[in-house]
C-alpha cells in the first residue's frame, strides 16, 4: 500500500516540472537514439568486415593440419586421408549451417617474367567452389576468373600484373618448393587481372587451379586449408567446437574459427571495437550526468517538501525511495523513447545502407580485408537487451546519490528551508 | 484526571557551532494535557520552533527526556518516530507546506493513505472535514490554484483527519491576514471542542495567544511563564 503512494508520489514529480522533466528526456532519449544508430552501424560495418574477411581468407571455419597456422609451410598441409575425414565431419555436423566451401592448397614462391621476379602467395584453388565461396571474380579488372577445366591459368592483381608487366593471355613462371623438396617451376598463362584495392593482396596473391598445384607439388590430393562458410557468423563459436569434438581424435587435423585463422581481422575488429566502446562510455557518462543533474536540482529544490513527508509519517528509506523512483521513471521513459527512436531513426533512413564511399571511394583495407562503402546498420535482440539493461544500471546508479542525500536530510533544518 | 498528552523534563538543544555551541533550548520541562490549546510564545530565537520539533521527532535532544503520552520517545530509532509521527502526531507549518503534486484532497487524504485506510473511508471523513472548516468545492485543486488561507486549512485538515492525539502547529497564522488567521483558529477551535484534539502552537500572533487556554512564554530558550487563561472559549 505505502509503495503505492511512493510511487505515485514519484510519477507525479516527474511530470511536475515538464520543462524540466522533458528536456532531460529528450537529452537521454537523444544519447540512447545515438548509441543504438552507432551500435548497429559498427555491427553492421563488423558484419562486412567479417563477411569480406572470411570469404577472401579462411572461412568462418577452416581446417588445417596443426602446424599449418604458425609457418604456412606447403610441408604442413592435410593429406588426401584428412581432407576425406574432415569434410565427412563437416558433413554430418555442419551440413544445416554451410553455406559453402572450398579447398585451397597454398605455397610461397616466385613469380618471374622477362620483366623481372616477385615473391608471390600462390593458392591452388577450385574454381567452381571459390567462385560461390569468395568474392574475388567480383573484382575481376580484365579477363576472365578461372574455370572448370582450367589447367595452366592464373587469376592475378593489378599490381603484379603491373610489376611482371603482364596482361591478359600473357605467360609467366610460378617457382616454388614442391612436397619432394626440390624447387620446381611451373608455366602459367594469365586468365583475369583482379584489384581488391588492398595492396598486399593486388601485388602478390596468384590463383591457379587446384590440380595444377597438386601435380605441380606432388601432393595430389592434399589441401593446405578447407575453408568453411556459414550463413551466419556468429554460429563461428559452436561449429568450431562440435568440430573440434568430431576430429578430437585426429591429431593431424586442427579446426580454427576466423579469428584464430585471421587474427589481423580479428585484432582490427577488437581495436575498433574497444574505440567504440570507449565513445559510448563518454556517451552513457553525459546520459548519467544528465539524469543526475536533473534529479539533484528536482531534490535540492524541494527538500522542505521531504521534509514534510517525513514530519507526516514517512522513514528516511522511503523518502529517498520516492526520489529513485523519479529518477527511474525519468530513465525508463526515455531509454524506451531512445532506444524506440534510435531503431526507427535507422531503420527508417538507413535500412538499404549508409553510403560512405564519399570517404572511402571502393573501400577501404580493415584488419586485411576491404570493408565495402555502404554499410547496412544490424540490430540484434542482444544489442538492444544490452543498451537497456545499460541504461537501466545508469538510471539506478544515478538516481542512488540523490536518493541517499535525500534519505540523509535534516527533517528540521528541510521544513524550515526556503523554496 | 486527563491524561498527559506531551511532557519533556529538562529538555536541552545544543547546536555545535564555532566559536560557541548554540544553546537554542535549555532545561525546558512542561506537560500538556490532552485536549489542551496551548501556545508557546516568545521572540524569534526563543527556541518556539526548535521545541515543537524536538516534541515531534524532528530533532533530538542534547539531554533530557521528551514523552509523547505515555511513550518516551528520546530513544526512538528514526523508523519509530516516523511511525509514531503518523500515529499520534500533525504538524502545520508556517509555510502550509502542502505536496505540490497533489490535489487539496489527496493532500488532506495523505496521513490516511499511509496509514492504510481503505479509499471510500478515506474520502468519506476528508469530505466531512471539508465541509466543516468551509473547503467544498476544492478538493480537485492543486495547492498553486488555493489562497494562502485556503492552503492552511488543507494543511490543517491533513493534520487532524487521521485524529491524531497532538497537533503541533508552527506559526500558523503567520503568512495569512486577520481575516483568514482568524477562520483558521475558528477551524482550530472547534475542532479542538468537537474532536478534543490536544493543540500546542509555537507563535507571535497575539490573536493565537489571545484565544489558547494556556500560554508558555519562551526567552532565550528557557520558560520564562507559564499561565493558564480563563476566558476560552473551547474544549472544557
Amino acid at each position: 500500500m505505502r509503495l503505492t503512494v511512493l510511487l505515485k508520489l514519484a510519477m507525479r514529480s516527474v511530470g511536475r516540472n515538464t520543462r524540466r522533466s522533458a528536456l532531460t528526456a529528450v537529452a537521454i532519449a537523444l544519447g540512447l537514439a545515438l548509441l543504438v544508430f552507432s551500435r548497429s552501424l559498427a555491427e553492421g560495418a563488423y558484419d562486412e568486415m567479417i563477411d569480406s574477411g572470411v570469404r577472401m581468407g579462411s572461412g568462418h571455419i577452416a581446417i588445417q593440419a596443426p602446424e599449418y597456422l604458425a609457418t604456412g609451410k606447403l610441408e604442413h598441409r592435410l593429406e588426401g586421408k584428412e581432407v576425406r575425414i574432415a569434410s565427412k565431419a563437416v558433413d554430418d555436423v555442419l551440413k544445416e549451417s554451410l553455406l559453402a566451401w572450398a579447398p585451397r592448397l597454398s605455397v610461397n614462391g616466385l613469380a618471374s617474367s622477362t620483366a623481372g621476379a616477385v615473391p608471390v602467395r600462390i593458392e591452388g584453388v577450385d574454381p567452381e567452389r571459390e567462385r560461390i565461396f569468395s568474392n574475388i571474380e567480383g573484382k575481376l579488372q580484365e579477363g576472365r576468373y578461372l574455370e572448370a577445366g582450367d589447367r595452366l591459368h592464373a587469376y592475378i592483381g593489378t599490381e603484379l600484373a603491373q610489376r611482371l608487366d603482364l596482361q591478359v593471355g600473357n605467360r609467366f613462371v610460378l617457382t616454388a618448393q614442391s612436397a619432394l623438396g626440390d624447387v620446381e617451376g611451373q608455366l602459367v598463362r594469365v586468365a583475369g587481372i583482379f584489384q581488391t584495392g588492398i595492396p598486399q593482396v593486388d601485388q602478390s596473391l596468384i590463383h591457379i587451379p587446384i590440380d595444377t598445384a597438386r601435380e605441380w607439388l606432388h601432393t595430389p590430393d592434399a589441401a593446405s586449408t578447407l575453408a568453411f562458410l556459414l550463413n551466419q557468423s556468429g554460429l563461428t563459436d559452436i561449429g568450431v567446437e562440435t568440430l573440434q569434438q568430431e576430429l578430437e581424435n585426429e591429431p593431424k587435423i586442427r579446426v580454427l574459427g576466423w579469428r584464430e585463422s585471421s587474427p589481423e581481422l580479428a585484432a582490427a575488429i577488437r581495436l575498433d571495437s574497444t574505440g567504440n566502446y570507449i565513445f559510448h562510455s563518454i556517451l552513457l557518462a553525459i546520459i548519467a550526468l544528465a539524469i543526475l543533474n536533473a534529479m539533484m536540482i528536482s531534490v535540492l529544490g524541494r527538500r522542505r517538501e521531504f521534509g514534510v513527508l517525513r514530519a507526516m509519517g514517512l522513514t528516511a528509506a522511503e523518502t529517498g525511495l520516492v526520489v529513485f523512483l523519479e529518477g527511474l521513471f525519468l530513465t525508463a521513459a526515455s531509454g524506451v523513447a531512445g532506444i524506440t527512436a534510435g531503431l526507427l531513426f535507422t531503420w527508417g533512413f538507413f535500412r538499404d545502407g549508409l553510403d560512405f564511399s564519399i570517404f572511402m571511394e571502393e573501400g577501404v583495407e580493415f584488419g586485411g580485408s576491404l570493408m565495402d562503402p555502404v554499410i547496412i546498420p544490424r540490430f540484434s535482440v542482444e544489442q538492444i537487451l544490452i543498451s537497456t539493461f545499460v541504461i537501466v544500471t545508469i538510471g539506478t546508479l544515478s538516481s542512488l546519490y540523490p536518493a541517499l542525500r535525500t534519505s540523509k536530510l535534516d527533517v528540521a533544518e528541510a521544513i524550515k528551508f526556503e523554496q | 484526571m486527563r491524561k498527559t498528552a506531551v511532557r519533556t523534563t529538562d529538555v536541552w538543544k545544543i547546536y555545535p557551532q564555532e566559536p560557541d555551541p548554540v544553546e537554542a533550548v535549555r532545561g525546558v520541562s512542561l506537560q500538556v494535557e490532552t485536549g489542551d490549546f496551548v501556545a508557546m510564545a516568545g521572540p524569534s530565537g526563543s527556541g518556539k520552533t526548535t521545541m515543537l520539533n524536538l516534541i515531534g521527532g524532528l530533532t533530538r535532544p542534547s539531554r533530557g527526556g521528551i514523552w509523547i503520552g505515555d511513550r518516551e520517545i528520546t530513544e526512538m530509532s528514526d523508523k519509530a518516530l516516523a511511525q509514531l509521527r503518523l500515529e499520534r502526531i500533525g504538524f502545520v507549518f508556517q509555510s502550509y507546506n502542502l505536496l505540490p503534486v497533489l490535489t487539496a484532497l489527496e493532500n488532506a487524504e495523505f496521513t490516511l493513505l499511509l496509514r492504510g485506510v481503505a479509499k471510500d473511508e478515506r474520502r468519506r471523513k476528508v469530505l466531512e472535514l471539508f465541509h466543516k472548516i468551509g473547503l467544498e468545492g476544492l478538493e480537485e485543486r492543486k495547492p498553486g490554484k488555493l489562497s494562502g488561507g485556503q492552503q492552511q486549512r488543507v494543511a490543517v485538515a491533513r493534520a487532524v483527519v487521521a485524529d491524531p492525539a497532538l497537533i503541533l502547529a508552527d506559526e500558523p497564522t503567520a503568512n495569512l491576514d486577520s481575516t483568514a488567521s482568524s477562520d483558521l483558529l475558528d477551524v482550530m477551535e472547534q475542532l479542538n471542542r468537537d474532536q478534543g484534539t490536544t493543540f500546542l502552537f509555537s507563535t507571535h500572533d497575539p490573536r493565537v495567544m489571545e484565544r489558547s487556554r494556556r500560554l508558555i512564554t519562551l526567552v532565550d530558550g528557557q520558560i520564562e511563564s507559564d499561565k493558564r487563561r480563563n476566558h476560552f472559549s473551547g474544549s472544557p
